[in-house]
């Protein structure tokens, strides 16, 4: 399937993204309410965007008391809000911390690609993010990877 | 629903100890657009224009404009409106990061600080709720210091702008600094914050800025967007190697401010210029929120230098400032002495000019023997040592260079040698008028 991949290397913590997210969702501007997240650690000069990975094994899903969260034919978790009723089990249950609340439905939601145009990777002007065509793979894995040793940041 | 803007101001009392909001003019907010015209304003029609700019009659507007939060290219921008204390005209100053977004998050366009405070205070708005908490124990603490400690007992989230040192002792060319590095540096900001006994805004918001017409508004971002990365400037000058890019252009054609500018061209030019930068120092690129440029250099000095740390920057003008027109060709003193301005938070462009300006004044020997013998090291260009030891003293009232820093522009010459050494002090007098609307 694919799904948004980021390059923490290229990104420079502008955050156009995150205000990329909301302004397609919401359809106005409030990082609290995206579903892209960038995390910048000043003095390590480390800046971490991330989404959902889609994971195959997606603790979300199979912690959701209420089935809401199922998987399309494409690979994509999503979030159907008229079964959630916003326990925040799934927050609980992302490794990566990439499930986002929406305050005012009382819901919780992932990335959903923009229904195929992922406005985030439109507005990244570094190529820090990217849509490319990836298999799913399990947490865990996934896992290992970030724990490694981050490759050294291009300049 | 006021669209762009959010509609709120935030008007805090510091001698009451109130904070309340009130409703933004939106009449003027439309008549002037952005932040800079809105804020002055306000500035002018609430404050008597002969109150002295240290005096608590004096007001502190932090504005954004209707674009700030967006995603608009560079809509990441706030300025700082009030009195200067040291050109005596209106200062606005412009800073980028993180801070300016964060409060249209939490619901204001513009806070107008009010009064004195009478100990040190700071600020904490977390969306609708305003505090004016008790700063004693971050008064003192340099810009670094403070952010982490108010992060940590306010929320993780928090932007925080801020003064230093320099404004806590009313140093006119002290900058009110946020997100660590960032500074709106220019007219003495800083001091008018430090009078209002202010240390510091934390701020946290959740909230949205509206658009009226979603769909027009992403055509016109992807529009300019498309420019941006068209223009040679935007997109390979600034992201390649920031505004440090400038350093050989002005250097070739003999404008970049060398010894107190007696000089336009700089032998170490390349030695503190944007290709060594980038060859050496360099950590990694880093941008303002909502900035498809870029032009933010994270930088390190690398061990084994006389000097050591972290930070930001330097920028052209912090090049300038504290390199070529002190006759420091030395990059690593570059990057500490723009450090040092950074924890501070001190004007670089300033605090370079007036050393730049003793640094002359000491040379023809207009400056006493025991005023010299107070800096410890030789006041004459290409000592990097004397730059740093005046940037402390400006900072910290404990010598001369506080008073000079404090005088530098707005008193009349006092002393026999004065009327000569006043005309010395070019760089102030031009610079700071001229470029009191340049960004930084």
């Amino acid at each position: 399937m694919k799904m948004v991949l980021a390059h923490p290397q290229k990104c420079v913590a502008c955050h156009l993204c995150e205000g990329a997210c909301s302004f397609f969702h919401e359809g106005a501007f409030q990082p609290a309410k995206t579903r892209i997240f960038v995390h910048d650690f000043v003095d390590e000069a480390v800046y971490l965007p991330v989404t959902c990975f889609h994971c195959k094994d997606a603790p979300c899903l199979s912690n959701c008391p209420t089935y809401a969260i199922t998987r399309d034919a494409n690979g994509m978790v999503q979030v159907n809000d008229d079964k959630c009723i916003g326990c925040k089990m799934c927050m609980v249950a992302c490794p990566f911390s990439v499930m986002g609340f929406h305050e005012d439905k009382n819901v919780s939601h992932n990335c959903d690609l923009c229904g195929g145009d992922p406005q985030c990777v439109k507005i990244c002007t570094y190529d820090a993010l990217e849509y490319a065509e990836v298999e799913p793979i399990e947490w865990m894995v996934r896992m290992d990877i970030a724990e490694k040793p981050a490759p050294a940041a291009a300049s | 629903m006021p669209y762009g803007w959010t509609g709120q101001l935030l008007r805090v009392d510091l001698t009451k100890g109130t904070a309340e909001k009130e409703p933004l003019n939106m009449t003027w907010a439309r008549e002037y657009i952005g932040g800079r015209g809105l804020g002055t304003r306000y500035l002018y029609e609430e404050m008597d224009p002969t109150v002295d700019a240290l005096s608590p009659e004096n007001k502190l507007i932090f504005a954004t404009g209707p674009l700030t939060g967006t995603y608009a290219p560079t809509g990441g921008r706030y300025m700082v409106i009030c009195k200067s204390p040291l050109t005596d005209a209106v200062a606005c100053s412009n800073s980028g990061g993180y801070w300016g977004p964060e409060l249209k998050f939490a619901g204001y366009d513009v806070v107008i600080l009010e009064g004195k405070a009478p100990k040190p205070v700071y600020l904490w708005i977390e969306n609708d709720k305003t505090e004016i908490r008790d700063a004693a124990h971050v008064w003192g603490k340099t810009t670094e210091e403070t952010e982490d400690m108010l992060r940590a007992e306010t929320d993780p989230s928090a932007r925080i702008s801020g003064i230093g040192p320099a404004g806590e002792n009313l140093n006119r060319v002290a900058c009110v600094i946020n997100d660590k590095s960032r500074a709106a540096g220019r007219s003495g900001v800083g001091a008018v914050m430090g009078s209002k006994n202010v240390k510091a805004i934390a701020v946290r918001g959740t909230g949205a800025v509206q658009c009226a017409d979603p769909l027009e508004f992403g055509q016109l971002v992807f529009e300019a967007m498309k420019d941006i990365n068209e223009s040679p400037t935007t997109s390979s000058a600034l992201r390649g190697l920031g505004t440090a890019s400038t350093v050989g252009f002005t250097n070739s054609v003999g404008i970049l401010p060398t010894n107190n500018f007696q000089a336009g061209q700089f032998e170490h030019a390349n030695a503190i210029g944007g290709q060594t930068i980038a060859q050496t120092v360099l950590r990694r690129n880093k941008g303002c929120y909502s900035c498809p440029i870029g032009c933010a250099r994270v930088t390190e000095i690398k061990p084994g230098s006389r000097w050591a740390g972290r930070g930001e920057g330097p920028e052209y003008e912090t090049i300038f400032g504290l390199g070529s027109d002190c006759g420091v060709g030395e990059l690593d003193a570059v990057l500490y002495a723009n450090y040092l301005c950074n924890l501070y938070a001190v004007d670089t462009i300033s605090a370079g000019g007036t050393v730049a300006t003793a640094m002359e004044l000491a040379e023809r020997g207009y400056i006493p023997e025991e005023d010299l013998a107070e800096v410890g090291t030789e006041l004459k260009f290409g000592n990097a040592d004397a730059v740093m030891r005046c940037l402390e003293m400006m900072s910290y009232p404990d010598g001369k260079f506080c008073s000079w820093a404090r005088r530098s522009r707005t008193s009349p010459p006092t002393t026999p040698a004065a009327p000569r050494a006043w005309a010395s002090a070019m760089p102030l007098r031009t610079a700071a008028p001229a470029t009191c609307a340049a960004t930084r």
